[in-house]
């Protein structure tokens, strides 16, 4: 077993029609043992920006720290608020300088650009980034999540039945992995805001 | 006080200056797992990885380079159309195996050392010093920086290829191809190979190179990228110039089953906030204006 | 540096509450030669002249207008060398802050950390203020042509046309009646060419004048000597 199954994620994101979501699910366990089934996986960096952490918890917390202090840094000096594409070069290059003692931990980006067009993105553990115009996976379920999305997924889906596809594919894809479950949260992004829900899902 | 006597903090230090910081504790990760007190699992994670095939030659005006475009992690396809060519200076490519983050990383910086030579010196860069700046990183590393590169570009010497391997050793050939692909495109090259080809020649060449890659070897796949760099200064991209393996059409001629088109209300919720986007701040119109006492 | 106690800084008050080390190198950059800018609204244009003590010196090894990256310039009055130093540190912060985001430095950003270079000097111990004003030209984030001044104090000034060095006074007063908020990067030219003649003792020629320009394609360019003559001669 990888270390960086060692608590248990899924995460997915997935383009619609000017819009995105991300899901996760809610599961932190040690190994085969559940201690939580409200931990978060999915962080929010701005208003249409969103970062996905799958791997071992105390580095996704750890990331997620630091890089709302790197935004943090750059949105008080620049004035301006961080485009997916620039928070995904800062993100690589914050993992790529611990190539030699990575974190463990895979991220996967979604958001809305300058001109309110989906942005997903990941990246391996030490930072090498593949953009995708479809959808994207992390986690302990990813081969499950990969088959899902392959056949749920279709292009310019509208927000509410993005919704569903990408609830379908994560509750179809946990339910089917061990390491991953206990519900899930779902965030989509538009322009007008990001509705967030809570998913009802297998509680075993 | 001084910059100059201040190390550089973690935020402004370049992508090379690496932080082992947290090596020690992934070593204890790694063997507390073999000695069985602890049930803390072994494996540590792998990369992506690039398997990869790359090739180049030089031919009568100028150089080609080629690659798949398929990212590996493990067996599974991580990105099935990434980009394996990588920009150094206007007049110089290179192709990258090996580890994905080491190949794109590393020709990043060099681009960058060779953006402020160009500027520094007021000249246009020379594929040499893009290969010595190469081989002395990857050198540095002894070959952990685990990528294997293939230089190509035209300078005032003429055009030039090189090949570069992990662990920084060069070597300057007319034709050349790396990554777990690199024998059955070699093959092709070994055989149809010739000094002084014509362009329209040397890129149908490269490109049967690379799909013999694509097809035989199961770390490439997907498509042909292609990039001609001539004397006069030219570049041409051949992003994606073949593409034998695309699904879309097909895909589009499947009736796909109503039952895979999901319907509102079929996912049961718990709970449903919204957040309105403040696009960075925060207007009168957004909060409740109350007049203040005096 | 600075742990000596004998290294303490050169640049201290006076009784009168004047740092006379910083009025002293703002003298330096007003013997130097003039440079100017203009920012038009789809550009902005950087110009000095080049005159020697000598016929004999060869000009074309000599560049005052240098690029930093991609989409920004700058251009000086004062010191030679002292210029040279922030170009390199300019230029090499451009080339971190682009490996970082992948992104241009914002010309804001430019001057900012180029501004705190200038101010270090100022407060540090075993060195002297920069005896250089800069102009900055360059494209801001959001793709609006801005021009900067720099001054040897760390202080920076955004502005719409501007002169430095020598005779800027009078440059200055020539460009507030020349100036307008409509200009385009051409007529800016064109402008910057006629300011700068105002001063110039001599005839101007693509030889000894030089002329930096950035559009909203945000390439910035250092103009040819043919370049600059043909705008010479069109003023004519």
């Amino acid at each position: 077993m990888s270390i960086l199954e060692y608590n248990g994620a899924a995460i997915i994101a997935m383009t619609g029609s000017n819009c995105v979501a991300i899901a996760s699910d809610n599961r932190l366990g040690i190994q085969y043992q559940t201690v939580a089934m409200d931990f978060r996986k999915i962080f929010r960096m701005n208003d249409s920006l969103y970062v996905g952490l799958a791997g071992l918890a105390t580095d996704v917390q750890t990331l997620d720290q630091l890089l709302r202090f790197r935004m943090g840094l750059y949105e008080l000096r620049e004035e301006r608020e961080m485009s997916p594409e620039v928070f995904t070069n800062m993100l690589s290059n914050l993992l790529y300088e611990k190539r030699f003692g990575p974190y463990f931990a895979e991220p996967i980006i979604a958001g809305l650009d300058e001109k309110n067009m989906p942005y997903l993105a990941t990246m391996d553990l030490i930072g090498a980034i593949s953009k995708t115009k479809d959808f994207v996976v992390a986690g302990t379920a990813e081969g499950n999540m990969y088959g899902m999305c392959e056949t749920l997924w279709k292009p310019d889906m509208e927000k509410e039945e993005l919704f569903e596809t990408i609830s379908q594919a994560l509750l179809a894809s946990v339910d089917r992995d061990a390491l991953s479950g206990w519900g899930g949260v779902v965030h989509l992004i538009t322009p007008e805001g990001v509705t967030t829900r809570h998913l009802k899902g297998r509680q075993d | 006080m001084s910059e100059f006597t201040l190390a550089p903090t973690a935020s402004t230090a370049a992508p090379t200056g690496f932080s082992f910081d947290l090596t020690h504790r992934n070593a204890l990760i790694e063997s507390s797992s073999s000695t069985s007190s602890s049930n803390i699992p072994a494996k540590l994670p792998k990369a992506l990885k690039t398997g990869t095939t790359i090739v180049g030659l030089v031919y009568k005006n100028g150089i080609v380079l080629g690659a798949d475009t398929r990212s590996t992690n493990d067996t599974t396809v991580a990105d099935k159309n990434c980009q394996k060519i990588h920009y150094i200076a206007p007049n110089i490519y290179c192709c990258g195996a090996g580890t994905a983050a080491d190949t794109e990383k590393t020709t990043d910086a060099i681009s960058s050392q060779m953006e402020l030579l160009r500027l520094n010196t007021h000249s246009e860069s020379r594929v040499v010093t893009a290969c010595t700046l190469l081989k002395r990183m990857l050198f540095r590393y002894q070959g952990y920086i685990s990528a294997a590169l293939i230089l190509g570009g035209c300078d005032v010497d003429g055009p030039h290829l090189y090949q570069i391997y992990p662990h920084g050793s060069t070597g300057k050939l007319p034709f050349t191809t790396m990554g777990s692909g690199s024998l059955a495109a070699i093959a092709v090259f070994e055989e149809g190979y010739k000094d002084d080809l014509e362009e329209g020649e040397a890129v149908e060449l490269v490109k049967r190179a690379i799909l013999a890659g694509v097809w035989n070897d199961l770390g490439s796949g997907s498509n042909v990228d292609t990039c001609v760099i001539r004397m006069d200064g030219s570049v041409e991209h051949g992003r994606n110039c073949v593409m034998p393996n695309e699904v879309g059409e097909l895909r589009k001629k499947v009736r796909r089953s109503d039952v895979l088109n999901m319907r509102s209300g079929t996912t049961a919720v718990l709970g449903e906030t919204f957040r309105k986007r403040m696009g960075g701040g925060v207007t009168l119109e957004d909060v409740v204006v109350t007049e203040m006492e005096t | 540096m600075g742990d000596s106690a004998y290294s303490f800084s050169l640049t201290t008050f006076s009784r009168t509450g004047k740092l006379l080390q910083i009025e002293y190198a703002l003298n330096a950059v007003s013997n130097g030669r003039t440079a100017l800018g203009i920012a038009a609204k789809d550009g902005v244009v950087i110009c000095t002249d080049k005159k020697f003590g000598s016929s004999l010196v060869d000009s074309g090894e000599v560049r005052k207008v240098e690029r930093v990256h991609e989409g920004a310039g700058m251009v000086y009055a004062g010191v030679g060398p002292d210029y040279r130093v922030l170009v390199r540190k300019a230029r090499k912060s451009a080339q971190s802050y682009h490996l970082e985001y992948k992104e241009p430095k914002p010309i804001t950003q430019l001057v900012k950390s180029t501004a705190s270079v200038m101010q270090e000097y100022t407060q540090s111990g075993g060195v002297r203020p920069f005896g250089v004003s800069l102009l900055v030209a360059g494209l801001d984030a959001d793709n609006t042509p801005r021009l900067y001044q720099v001054d040897p104090s760390g202080a920076y000034f955004g502005w719409k046309a501007t002169a430095i060095g020598k005779n800027y006074v009078n440059a200055k007063n020539f460009l507030e009646k020349r100036y307008q908020d409509d200009m385009e990067l051409e007529d800016a030219i064109h402008t910057a060419l006629l300011t700068l003649r105002e001063g110039f003792e001599g005839e101007m020629n693509g030889g000894n004048i030089e002329v930096g320009v950035v559009g909203l394609d945000g390439k910035f360019r250092v103009l040819t000597e043919s370049e600059v003559q043909d705008y010479l001669d069109e003023a004519n």
